[in-house]
């Protein structure tokens, strides 16, 4: 077993992606790029866009069946200037763990020259937080593997015409939860907490992130540190979608911006143990800002336009809780007894 | 024993439930007649994205035998109406990749008519829709393109309009009295039936010539068979620069070549370089990376590349530095900051112009009761 005396260790560095110091310093090169198939004002595709810069050329893009993987390779054509690859729905972990691994298993055996390459895989809300949960949680474990999972989350399956997932929220409009008569409300599920239930879960993952693209500079320097640390890491982006929200898509920005200021999207990162909020949720957790009202990011979307007082404050009443009751604000809902 | 068809031309997601009222209410008006209909979306539209052109069709025959060998084609290719939901349609179709750009009026038949909402004069959009090379008929259903999203529907009686006019323009697929009868039925609402009565009387339409049109020719690819493709149906990548004669020291992206998307604009960022300060943000927040910087670090909208989704308007934080402009206004996709930097008194005063003169454009939806405003407003 000659093999066998070469630790694993000896492939595992990474790549140094240093944080950029503002909008000015940002990459000009594009390596996600003009001519793909989505929606105008589309922010999943900003995302895209957004974390392959910070990743840099080095890097190989692999993504699981939603939105990004069919408007992105419409019939023999590519927006990506990067090596990427389609996986299946709930596979993203999977997948992203197999090549790393085979990254490592050729770089070992001589067949590839020794060299730190990136691996993101994407998912969406549906393949990431409901079908692909599990896989995510197994990549997370292989501490000896460097990889990015990235999950774009718009909210619902969108790429087939909006049904609800588990990252839906309360009472949002859909194909699966179309309000009625009789019953206003079909959704009651409460939106998932995603990034902390992985952080939580996955004490020797390194780098767990919520992202919001309108925080542009922020959100590429999340992707560069989630890179750079090394092992497994997880970056949950919340995307606003003109097609699902039902809003004028030159809102993208706007309502991403919204949802943090009303306290719905907490920005946070977990590093190494550490939890740090940052942007505004930094201020809203500290007391410096006050949360704007719910209302004003729900009746600005059509998803939400049947939404009476009563629901209003239902939803509002359920922020509230997260900043005020959680044991750690817009993170961890649970206290001691 | 004859068939025809009916095709709607629409702004994807912005207009799905449009389209869909007007093929429905095409095939309940002809069981009234004791026809048989059909109606239908492309499958290869779906998933709709907001603003990428899509296609439903309504096909009508006298006995289902006929209906059925009409339906066995791929794509009615010979309809007797071509309807285009939104005027900006007229100048061309691109709704996936190597589709190239149709022209509007390319699955229309011969002595067939093309129908379009607008305020536009007819000769005005004569100058965006493409030569046919042979005769058709243009009729204009007086009013603004109706956006509206997947949820909240603007019901501003476009759909009924526009099928009281299809009745007066092709009264051998829905006779007047069928179509009046199915409004009744399907939306219970006496108003929605006298706006189509109304449509009905005021449609007219102007015959156009073979050879009168635009006489741009679209871009088009050949197709790649099974043959052509690799092994994995791998495609390659992109470069990620691209060098053009005098962009030396900007940065000009690759782009993909078979599909450009810019048919999906209704509206185009115009951008004033005199304010602009550079700050990148625009740049930085386009989803479909369309800003060239230039050598001397200006941000320049590709007309290519760009789908018209406001964002930079929305983004930038100097007054009037980028104003989203109707599509309407242009006639090419050249660049502005070549316009600007050659002479920068005449770019300002084209600037001017194009934001002044156009009206502006309904993008879906913003608040609560927004529609019923708009709706007030227009009818006013």
């Amino acid at each position: 077993m000659q093999e066998s005396s070469i630790a694993l260790t000896d492939f595992i560095s990474t790549q140094v992606l240093e944080p950029w110091k503002g909008i000015k310093k940002v990459a000009r090169e594009e390596l996600f790029t003009s001519g793909h198939r989505t929606c105008q004002g589309c922010e999943s595709a900003l995302v895209m866009r957004l974390m392959i810069k910070a990743a840099g050329p080095r890097t190989i893009v692999l993504g699981a069946t939603g939105c990004m993987y069919v408007a992105n390779t419409t019939y023999y054509s590519t927006p990506w200037v990067v090596p990427w690859m389609h996986t299946q729905l709930g596979s993203a972990g999977s997948a992203a763990t197999g090549t790393a691994a085979a990254l490592t298993a050729l770089m070992r055996k001589g067949k590839m020259e020794k060299e730190p390459i990136n691996v993101i895989a994407f998912c969406g809300d549906g393949g990431g937080a409901d079908m692909g949960l599990s896989a995510i949680s197994a990549a997370l474990q292989h501490t000896q593997y460097n990889l990015l999972i990235f999950l774009y989350d718009n909210e619902s399956y969108a790429n087939t015409d909006i049904q609800v997932s588990g990252l839906s929220p309360y009472g949002a409009n859909s194909t699966f939860s179309p309000p009625g008569k009789v019953h206003r409300i079909m959704h009651k599920r409460w939106k998932k907490n995603t990034a902390a239930m992985l952080a939580a879960g996955h004490p020797d993952c390194k780098y767990v992130a919520t992202v919001a693209a309108g925080n542009a500079v922020d959100t590429l320097n999340k992707v560069r540190r989630a890179l750079s640390i090394g092992g497994p890491t997880f970056i949950h982006s919340l995307d606003p979608c003109p097609k699902g929200w039902d809003y004028d898509p030159k809102y993208s920005h706007e309502l991403g911006e919204l949802a943090v200021e009303t306290g719905i999207w907490p920005l946070f990162e977990v590093e190494e143990g550490k939890l740090k909020m940052y942007g505004k949720s930094k201020h809203i957790a500290s007391g410096a800002i006050k949360r704007k009202p719910v209302k004003e990011y729900l009746l600005r979307q059509g998803r939400f336009a049947h939404f009476t007082d009563e629901d209003i404050a239902y939803f509002q009443g359920k922020i509230d809780a997260m900043w005020e009751n959680w044991l750690l604000p817009g993170v961890i809902p649970f206290r001691a007894a | 024993m004859s068939t025809g068809s009916v095709e709607v031309v629409y702004r994807g997601i912005f207009q799905k439930t449009l389209a869909k009222n007007i093929c429905r209410g095409v095939v309940f008006a002809a069981r009234k007649e004791g026809k048989i209909g059909m109606a239908f979306g492309r499958y290869s539209d779906s998933p709709e994205r907001n603003g990428i052109p899509a296609k439903q069709f309504a096909v009508v025959s006298d006995t289902q035998e006929e209906l059925q060998e009409y339906l066995s084609r791929y794509e009615p290719d010979n309809n007797d109406v071509t309807i285009a939901a939104d005027d900006t349609l007229c100048k061309g179709v691109e709704s996936w990749a190597w589709y190239g750009l149709q022209p509007i009026n390319k699955l229309l038949k011969e002595g067939g008519t093309l129908l379009v909402p607008s305020m536009r004069s007819p000769d005005d959009l004569i100058r965006d829709i493409h030569r046919k090379g042979a005769p058709y008929n243009l009729a204009i259903v007086k009013g603004t393109a109706s956006f509206s999203g997947l949820w909240v529907y603007k019901n501003d009686h476009t759909d009924v309009r526009l099928l009281g006019a299809l009745a007066k323009v092709a009264p051998h697929i829905i006779g007047r009295d069928a179509i009046l009868e199915t409004i009744r039925e399907q939306w219970k609402d006496e108003q929605k039936v006298a706006s189509a009565k109304k449509s009905y009387e005021l449609t007219k339409s102007k015959s156009v010539g073979a050879d009168q049109g635009n006489d741009e020719v679209p871009f088009e690819f050949e197709l790649p068979g099974w043959t052509k493709m690799e092994e994995g149906l791998v495609i390659r990548g992109m470069a990620g620069e691209q060098k053009v004669a005098g962009r030396d020291g900007g940065y000009v992206p690759a782009r993909n070549p078979t599909f450009k998307k810019f048919s999906t604009r209704t509206m185009r960022p115009v951008v004033n370089f005199d304010t602009c300060t550079q700050c990148k943000i625009c740049w930085l927040q386009c989803p479909d990376t369309c800003f060239d910087i230039t050598p001397d670090g200006f941000y320049d909208a590709n007309m290519e590349a760009c789908c018209g989704c406001g964002v930079c308007e929305a983004v930038c934080p100097v007054d009037n530095c980028i104003t989203m402009v109707n599509e309407q206004a242009f006639t090419d996709n050249a660049s502005q900051w070549e316009m600007w930097a050659k002479d920068k008194e005449g770019y300002s005063a084209w600037m001017s112009k194009k934001i002044a003169a156009q009206p502006p454009r309904s993008h879906g939806f913003h608040h609560r009761g927004q529609y019923a405003e708009e709706i007030a407003h227009e009818s006013s």
